[in-house]
């Protein structure tokens, strides 16, 4: 019994010197900013009056939220951070779908389309955002005899007319369309990596059932695959959304740290946001966005999963 | 009961019916591979696009019909990029973070998740469920203060400020303890009771055992360092630290219309490349890593 | 309807690409299920019954050979247009749908003449479900059903769209012992109230025996023996016939034939008229030995158990094959538990003789092929 006790006691103290490298490092950089951003965004003017140089006191109060959401171009932010997410998850879901279910339902070829499919996934966001941008740009803007880009080549192939995407006076629904077409190219590997995995789990005898009662195409797809696909399905919308209230770079690839197009309305977002207030001394401020984001993140979570837990049957 | 038999096939013509589904199915196959081949190619051509475009020249760039295929193959864009963007530099940074925190970090974890598969101590499951907590948080309420902590300890500008704040994810621990759990906790009490010591059990047993979770977690790691934008962009002012994305889009933020896009683009594949050198020999591990986790990067 | 299964062939290409040996499942199966009975593929694993099975319902398509139902060809008829039921062994229920959806669901795929209202449908699933007592339950979800009530469920569904032919895939084994008794019974009876064709495919001889109107002994991909269960049983083609049904197994022993006599351990124990000398296998219906003390063979006594009605003696023999010889006499039969043997007599007609190299039935005396088929 008292080796047994001496047994614990040793793993006591061993087991908290293999931990102290990430316990020491988790204090400083992990639990002290969730505290620390609490204090700031709730400390009246943080970084403001520290800029100034003034010692001062601690204020409690909630003027960092309602400058934030008054003044400081947040709920722009908001307003394209929503839309980004509202057209690219639904988007880059069902065409992730579709992509997984017709990848499953074929033989030849399979491993080496699941491959290309998967190559967006190991990217560097910025640097494929400015691939886009290239693909999207009209070179020599302005001059009498621009190169409009191959995209809008592409599209003149169908009579469409060039569209100017991204160049200086471009529309801000152009500016969206470019970026929802990146965020969903950019989002298609994860979701068809998962789902094309559930579809992989589903056990076979239930499209051998189907099959045997005459089932036709569709409604396998609607009424077999899709709800028993239905926890993966949550799992990449959940995902998604919680990615889409934190797009940043894919904006930053495209149009660069300004996140608009030459003249053109702004397309930060949220995250931008708290960057910007960030990167000029308004910690306050920032996190105040920052608390603002979590807890949108969170109710949207929440709501997902409350939803998916009605809808996901078993 | 009987009467309600189903109608059945001779009563319709089933040679007719075999060949419609027949047809039927070459079609469906047809449209399959089609609708499959489209998407493909749209996935691909960006980096089709990227690759040929870094291989013109600005005139044959600017044709007002672009050519799918350069019409003279410009290497020299290449040595362009390399000092317009300063590329040499922003590689070694991004190697030396990359493999500096990636070590450190395989250290810390291992060591983490070894303590929380195998040791028992006074609130480990209170503790594990406190770090699983702080997985929901988004990481940019860290780096508000993490900013702030950081210029106070004078850190700034320093290969310090891009490695240590990011060197403990309590999603990789997360990882290893579930593979470290599955590891028969026999093998442990029977290397308890040869007298070999914890850290020697751990890199001859766990170690070897968990192999594929600990590539996948360097991989991710490695992808991190290279793909990272924010946060040295946030610390670091200098071309000594910065990172190889920073240099890619600072150099290039030209929005005039006249920037010399086949230098950008040669830029973009010289960052691109080792990612795909990476994907096509440990794709494996990747996927792997991927699915269980979802976190990019 | 009548089912004709025609040199039916199934060769799966082989698994290691190294090595081109092909598995050959079933080979060139030949017989006919005649309309409105219950037949049981009976065999050991991989012998080729669940791929029969498979094959009748569409789900694999053979190499060889043809399959009609009644008159018309379906051999290459996919399973949708062959209006086949097929239960699954793990029951394949939906696990998203109530059971009033799953068994709805094969009803809502009908098209052109067999075309359903909803009012219909509805009452076609009650239907199907009271026919397997499941009517209760049709708001649970499978998993809030236990094994023996999925299995009905199961079946309901695949007899709720009036299939002409109803198949099972080994049904009852992921029952327990109680309610396979009972389901089997049950499925007996619901084959008898439909009159729908029905193959179910199991690897128990004991549950295809006690229900089967026909059993379809296989090994190997190859039929052995085709016949009512009782026919099978008292009259087996071979070796591997005799051994495989029976509970308990029948007792084997080296021996061989002398002089119109059969000899074990050197004992005559039996009359063989019409047999000429040689090396055989003689196998012993547990219930073929008659304990007499003048009796023909002799063995050496291990244990009696006494059941009920009926006793058990176990002995052994230095000529046996089987680890132990296994015989039930009547209960009014004492024998001393103290004594070192007892001698049998052995009824001739539940003793087989197979010989030592094909394994297969030598008839003797009365003994005569049994008719092949059904």
């Amino acid at each position: 019994m008292k080796n047994f006790l001496q047994k614990i006691k040793f793993d006591q103290w061993k087991a908290w010197i293999y931990l102290s490298p990430a316990i020491v490092l988790l204090l400083i950089f992990t639990v002290w900013p969730i505290f620390n951003t609490l204090r700031m965004a709730f400390w009246n003017g943080y970084g403001l009056f520290k800029e100034l140089g003034g010692e001062l006191q601690f204020e409690f109060g909630i003027k960092n939220f309602k400058w934030v959401v008054g003044y400081g171009g947040f709920l722009d932010c908001l307003k394209n951070t929503m839309l980004l997410t509202v057209l690219t998850v639904p988007l880059s879901t069902i065409l992730a779908l579709v992509i997984a279910v017709s990848l499953n339902a074929i033989k030849p070829f399979q491993r080496f389309l699941q491959t290309i499919f998967f190559l967006p996934y190991v990217t560097n966001s910025i640097a494929i955002g400015m691939v886009f941008e290239a693909m999207f740009n009209i070179v020599g803007f302005g001059t009498s005899n621009p190169s409009y880009g191959i995209i809008n080549n592409i599209l003149g192939v169908f009579g469409v007319d060039p569209i100017n995407w991204i160049n200086a006076g471009s529309g801000y629904w152009a500016n969206i369309a470019v970026l929802v077409i990146y965020i969903v190219w950019n989002a298609l590997p994860f979701k068809i990596l998962i789902l094309l995995g559930g579809l992989q789990s589903v056990n076979k005898q239930y499209y051998d059932a189907a099959k045997i009662d005459s089932t036709p195409r569709l409604r396998v797809f609607t009424k077999i695959t899709v709800p028993l696909l239905s926890p993966m399905i949550a799992y990449v919308v959940i995902t998604g959304f919680i990615g889409g209230f934190k797009e940043y770079s894919s904006i930053v690839g495209i149009f660069g740290d300004d996140m608009h197009a030459v003249g053109g309305e702004s397309l930060n977002t949220m995250v931008g946001y708290i960057y910007k207030q960030l990167g000029e001394n308004h910690e306050g401020d920032a996190s105040a966005a920052a608390l603002i984001l979590f807890a949108i993140i969170f109710v949207v979570t929440m709501i997902n999963m409350y939803v998916s837990k009605k809808k996901t049957h078993y | 009961m009987a009467d309600k038999v189903l109608t059945t096939m001779h009563e319709k013509d089933m040679q007719k019916v075999t060949v419609a589904q027949k047809i039927t199915k070459v079609i469906v196959m047809f449209l399959l591979y089609a609708f499959l081949c489209t998407m493909a190619l749209i996935i691909v051509f960006p980096f089709y696009w990227m690759i040929i475009s870094s291989l013109k020249s600005t005139v044959e760039y600017r044709l007002p019909i672009p050519t799918l295929f350069p019409r003279e193959i410009l290497w020299g864009n290449y040595l362009e990029a390399f000092t317009a963007a300063n590329l040499g530099r922003l590689f070694l940074n991004t190697v030396i973070v990359g493999l500096v925190s990636t070590i450190l970090s395989l250290v810390i974890t291992v060591l983490s998740a070894f303590a929380f598969a195998r040791l028992e101590f006074k609130g480990k499951n209170a503790l594990f469920a406190a770090l699983l907590a702080t997985m929901m948080i988004p990481g940019e309420l860290f780096t508000i203060t993490n900013y702030v902590t950081v210029t106070k300890f004078g850190w700034l500008d320093s290969y310090t400020v891009l490695i240590v704040p990011f060197l403990v994810s309590v999603f990789y621990i997360y990882l290893l303890r579930q593979n470290f759990l599955q590891i028969p906790n026999e093998l442990y009490l029977a290397a308890k009771v040869d007298g070999t010591s914890d850290l020697k059990y751990l890199w001859k047993v766990m170690i070897p055992l968990s192999l594929p979770n600990l590539i996948s977690i360097t991989i991710l790691k490695m992808m991190g360092a290279w793909n990272s934008y924010v946060w040295p962009r946030l610390v670091t002012s200098t071309d000594d630290y910065r990172l190889i994305t920073n240099g890619l889009r600072d150099a290039f933020t030209d929005m005039s219309g006249q920037a010399n896009i086949p230098v950008q683009m040669a830029a973009v594949t010289v960052v691109s490349i080792p990612l795909f050198l990476v994907f096509i020999f440990l794709r494996k591990y990747i996927m792997k890593g991927v699915s269980r986790s979802g976190i990019k990067g | 309807m009548k089912i004709v299964l025609q040199n039916l062939t199934k060769v799966f290409p082989s698994r290691n690409k190294k090595s081109n040996e092909e598995v050959v499942a079933v080979s060139d199966l030949t017989f006919t299920i005649p309309d409105g009975k219950l037949v049981g593929l009976l065999g050991p694993s991989g012998c080729g019954k669940s791929t029969t099975l498979y094959m009748i319902s569409g789900l694999q398509k053979p190499t060889g050979g043809q399959i009609f139902f009644g008159e018309d060809d379906v051999t290459s008829l996919s399973p949708e247009n062959r209006g086949v039921g097929l239960v699954f062994q793990n029951y394949a229920l939906y696990p998203h749908m109530t059971v009033k959806q799953n068994i709805l669901f094969p009803l809502q795929n009908l098209k052109g003449a067999d075309k359903l209202d909803k009012n219909t449908m509805l009452e076609r699933a009650l239907e199907a479900a009271r026919l397997v007592q499941i009517d209760e339950l049709m708001d649970r979800k499978p998993s809030e059903l236990s094994g023996g009530q999925q299995q009905r469920v199961a079946i309901a569904r695949a007899l709720v769209k009036m299939p002409r032919v109803l198949l099972l895939d080994e049904p009852l084994s992921n029952l327990d012992a109680r309610l396979r008794l009972q389901t089997r019974e049950e499925i007996r009876r619901i084959q008898r109230e439909t009159g729908i064709t029905t193959i179910f495919v199991t690897h128990d001889q004991e549950e295809a025996m006690s229900i089967s109107d026909v059993i379809v002994v296989m090994k190997l991909g190859v039929v052995q023996q085709i016949g009512k269960p009782q026919t099978v049983y008292d009259n087996p083609v071979n070796l591997f016939v005799a051994k495989f049904l029976g509970t308990p197994p029948i007792n084997v022993f080296k021996a061989n034939v002398k002089g119109g006599k059969l000899y074990i351990s050197g004992e005559a124990v039996l009359d063989v008229p019409g047999v000429c000398d040689r090396d055989v296998f003689a196998a012993i219906r547990p219930e073929g030995f008659v304990p007499d003390d003048n009796g023909a063979m002799t063995c050496s006594l291990s244990s009696i158990e006494v059941m009920g009605r009926d006793v058990s003696i176990v002995s052994k023999n230095e000529a046996m094959l089987t680890p132990t010889i296994r015989s039930i006499v009547d209960a009014d039969y004492k024998v001393s538990a103290s004594a070192q043997s007892v001698k049998f007599n052995l009824k001739p007609h539940k003793v087989f003789i197979f010989d030592s190299e094909t394994e297969e039935r030598i008839y003797f005396g009365n003994q005569t092929a049994p008719e092949t088929g059904i």
